[in-house]
């Protein structure tokens, strides 16, 4: 019985057991969905397990880019300005310029690499 | 400030990895370049929910659910996204139905004794959170 319980618990409990673990935690995304807006009331359980791939298309996609930036510098370590260099580059991700710019407005070099991006196509 | 900022964002090591997993192997990443993905990724939660809440406000609905999502990915420009989302999602809908007649078949009591004649197969334990189960039809 107790063997029982512990399938039916797993079955109720959550998905990873049919859908295979997920690699970003999907209470945090809830709460940052929670966060982005007063009005955002109730989520489904299946919104946040869909926004984890999203997120993992996502984070791959920007180091995929990220990674173009930090060859053409001939470096082999990526470095935020290659972040903010693909965000630039890139039209998709205009909703992060904001971001990128006070990040890079820190960083060194940041000029630099906003000459290097008028040399690049990517979108 | 800082600790309240890193329990806003995903967890820098998920993202480390995921990263990692797309690089050559000889590729490093910097701290910084970690921080400012993680960043990244929660304004892209927050950018893409906010569009999904918009639509559910539009129709009169309260829950923004994975069509929700799936719609804004493609509205805002992330259309290989929202194809590829989209198919998960159907795999994902298809598990939940064979869980729920999976669960059927063992409240029933006559397929009671078939458990302990039976050992339920191994399924992959997985120490990832989950959240509590919150469906709400609407």
């Amino acid at each position: 019985m107790r063997q029982a319980g512990a399938y039916s618990g797993l079955l109720c409990g959550g998905v990873s057991g049919r859908t295979g673990p997920h690699s970003l935690p999907l209470a945090r995304i809830k709460k940052i969905m929670k966060n982005s807006g007063e009005d955002v009331k109730m989520i489904s359980g299946e919104a946040p397990i869909i926004f984890s791939k999203a997120c993992e298309l996502f984070i791959e996609e920007l180091t995929r880019r990220s990674w173009i930036m930090a060859i053409q510098g001939k470096r082999r370590t990526l470095h935020k300005e290659d972040l903010a260099s693909a965000v630039i580059a890139t039209d998709i991700f205009d909703f992060l310029i904001t971001l990128v710019s006070s990040s890079e407005s820190h960083a060194v070099g940041g000029a630099t690499n906003v000459m290097e991006v008028e040399t690049i196509d990517c979108s | 400030m800082d600790q309240d900022v890193q329990d806003r964002a995903l967890p820098i090591a998920n993202v480390g990895r995921i990263m990692k997993q797309i690089l050559p192997p000889s590729a490093k990443i910097s701290k910084e370049g970690k921080q400012l993905m993680q960043e990244c990724v929660t304004e892209f939660i927050s950018f893409v929910t906010g569009e999904a809440s918009d639509k559910c406000h539009k129709e009169n609905r309260k829950t923004v659910n994975g069509d929700d999502i799936c719609w804004a990915l493609s509205s805002l420009g992330f259309d290989n996204y929202a194809e590829a989302i989209g198919r998960y999602l159907h795999i994902y809908r298809q598990g939940e139905r064979e869980k729920i007649n999976h669960t059927k078949k063992y409240e029933n009591p006559q397929n009671q004794t078939q458990i302990n004649r039976a050992p339920p197969p191994p399924l992959l334990l997985s120490r990832v959170e989950n959240p509590p189960p919150t469906n709400q039809s609407g």
